[in-house]
């Protein structure tokens, strides 16, 4: 067959295989989305208390009853599940009970601040865990890498929760530095340096707890790949070890980098709540705890909904980096594809 | 060395010639099993060494800096931190290991039912754990909480072990479908052996070595689910002691200054938690010692 005649073909096959994965992904997110549906509607608790707050404890039976009317909460669950896809479907994800507001409104002012938090936290471990594997494994078993390696063991298995109260006891309480909780200074929410002031700790907790993860990992495959044969016969032609390093290992390390990072988005992106709480920093990692809690469905749907879709998303981001940066898993069948990604 | 020329590729021949003297213990984490021994032992036997009863409040002394009497200061409502230290960290150690069993018990059932049954049962099951893998952890915590009640011991623990198992199973499926089709099994199947039967004699010794190193992190992140849940007010409340709810005065300590009240809990906390990881990773083991082409 020649380039010519492949080429309509391969862009079908192309086009199959993202109708197929974008099948997947709509069906993943509906069962997800009725999974979640299902168990805050059967766990106990009075989604009215988030409504009326204290006032749900003097209204009598009728009032109650007549409430639950309201708010749509007396029909059988899967009708309220219908219900809820058909507005989702026209956009309308609906009011919180707590916040009495759109859903949409009450995550919009703190999803930046999550982005943000995450956000640039994800880009620095990116960035920096190459570096420490790199100079871990360019220092194998020596001086360094035996230090990198214990200090990285130590915080990588610091809990969160714990490092943030002694960066806060050290930085804002003892040293007075920096401060401890917030986003900003009231009255000063469009001074950037004092947001940064208030991002430095929460963001050196998110980038201390996940790097080493990462960096080690590298580390390690880095460590196996600078065994491989390849690299005597560079090093015999006569590069120097960091071409051979930069230019033969790290490439071959790459595929298999992205794709961990792909999956680790959400990872690091939503695991922010436990900092968040800490911090008392309002991002949308403190709103699911509170809506799983009392029981503010409408927001815990939209919530556990954006979550999901970021995880399944970035799960089959993940495949397709490495199904186009490795033509081995590319030629394979999906069946086998799945296990590859797995080992 | 970097200009001009470079012997490279030699070091291996040289490195056959010297036979190392070699030392039993070289490699091993004898300084993590030591300490992860002493604290759980020390802990199982508390009522030896703490000075105080860790619950009496002693509200006197509340508060105050480690001295001769608290080795280790004192809380906010007066009770004596060393003694609680020891006492909650048998808590603590139960939960992690309690809530492992069940994530490994689950984790096995499912990825060697998902791992032996036809590929359209297995792709579903693992769907399955793939969608429950995105439901945040939180969510489920809080969830399953709400459906079990006030908040124990044990439910902590079974809460824990519950989110928990889904990456784990996942390992053990491709174990168990990398050996599910060896004859050894066909042979065992054929005589009628059942299906718990083939997992437990013909599965089972072949993924346990790549499972162990999952069980011991396993033990790992279900105390730091616990300390963290119990710490944001999810967990075990105040009275129960365990180094999360001690950790959970830590607002009121903050804003007190008391120093003691966080770094005595969390340095045991972490300690055991190093020891844990330096024992996983020695048990992921098969470090390659071939010599280096670099």
């Amino acid at each position: 067959m020649t380039g010519e005649e492949a080429e309509p073909l391969k862009i079908r096959n192309y086009i199959t295989s993202m109708g197929k994965k974008l099948l997947l992904f709509v069906i993943s997110v509906l069962i997800l989305s009725l999974l979640v549906f299902y168990i805050s509607r059967l766990s106990p608790g009075d989604p009215l208390v988030s409504y009326y707050g204290d006032r749900v404890e003097k209204m009598s039976t009728q009032e109650r009853e007549w409430a639950r009317e309201r708010l749509g909460l007396n029909n059988p669950i899967y009708v309220q599940y219908i219900r809820w896809l058909q507005n989702v479907l026209e956009g309308n994800f609906g009011i919180s009970y707590k916040y009495k507001m759109d859903v949409t409104e009450v995550i919009g002012g703190r999803i930046i601040n999550t982005l943000l938090l995450g956000g640039i936290g994800f880009v620095f471990i990116f960035l920096l865990a190459p570096v420490l594997g790199i100079v871990c494994a360019w220092h194998e078993d020596k001086l360094p890498d035996r230090i990198l390696c214990r200090i990285g063991t130590v915080t990588g298995c610091i809990p969160e929760f714990w490092l943030s109260l002694v960066l806060i006891l050290i930085f804002a309480v003892f040293l007075r530095w920096l401060p401890s909780s917030g986003a900003y200074t009231i009255g000063a929410e469009h001074d950037a340096a004092d947001r940064v002031r208030h991002l430095l700790l929460p963001l050196a907790v998110v980038v201390m707890s996940h790097l080493w993860y990462y960096a080690y990992m590298i580390r390690n495959k880095l460590l196996s790949e600078i065994r491989a044969d390849y690299v005597l016969l560079a090093r015999m032609k006569g590069l120097r070890k960091s071409q051979v390093m930069l230019g033969h290992c790290l490439p071959n390390v790459a595929p298999a980098y992205f794709s961990i990072m792909a999956i680790s988005v959400p990872h690091i992106l939503g695991g922010t709540y436990v900092v968040e709480t800490v911090f008392s920093y309002p991002g949308i990692g403190t709103l699911i705890y509170e809506s799983a809690r009392y029981q503010d469905y409408n927001l815990l749907m939209l919530l556990s909904l954006l979550t999901g879709i970021t995880v399944i998303f970035c799960n089959m981001l993940a495949q397709t980096i490495s199904e186009r940066i490795d033509p081995r898993i590319r030629s394979e069948e999906e069946g086998s594809l799945r296990e590859v990604k797995e080992q | 060395m970097k200009d001009g020329f470079q012997v490279v590729g030699i070091q291996q021949q040289i490195q056959q010639n010297v036979v190392k003297p070699q030392n039993q213990w070289q490699g091993k984490p004898i300084l993590s099993a030591l300490l992860l021994s002493c604290i759980v032992i020390l802990c199982c036997a508390c009522e030896l060494i703490i000075t105080k009863d860790p619950s009496y409040l002693d509200l006197q002394h509340h508060s105050t800096a480690p001295n001769s009497q608290f080795l280790f200061g004192t809380d906010t409502m007066g009770r004596d931190i060393f003694s609680m230290i020891w006492y909650g960290g048998r808590i603590s150690l139960f939960i992690g290991f309690v809530s492992t069993f069940l994530t490994t018990a689950v984790a096995v059932i499912v990825g060697a039912v998902s791992g032996c049954a036809s590929k359209r049962v297995d792709a579903a099951i693992m769907r399955m754990v793939d969608i429950l893998l995105s439901v945040p952890d939180l969510l489920v915590v809080v969830l399953l909480q709400a459906a079990l009640g006030s908040p124990g011991v044990v439910s902590i623990a079974f809460v824990i072990g519950m989110t928990g198992w889904m990456s784990m199973s996942k390992v053990i499926r491709t174990e168990v479908r990398q050996i599910r089709n060896s004859e050894y099994v066909i042979a065992s199947k054929c005589m009628g052996g059942g299906f718990f039967h083939v997992l437990w004699h013909h599965l089972a010794p072949n993924f346990i070595s790549s499972v162990m190193f999952m069980v011991v992190m396993s033990i790992r992140s279900a105390i730091v689910a616990e300390s963290t849940l119990s710490f944001m007010g999810m967990g075990l409340p105040v009275e129960v002691i365990s180094w999360g709810s001690m950790l959970s005065l830590a607002g009121q300590a903050l804003s007190g200054r008391a120093w003691w009240m966080i770094l005595f809990p969390g340095l045991f906390l972490v300690t055991t938690l190093v020891c844990l990881t330096n024992l996983g990773n020695h048990l992921r083991g098969h470090v390659n010692r071939r010599h280096s082409n670099l």
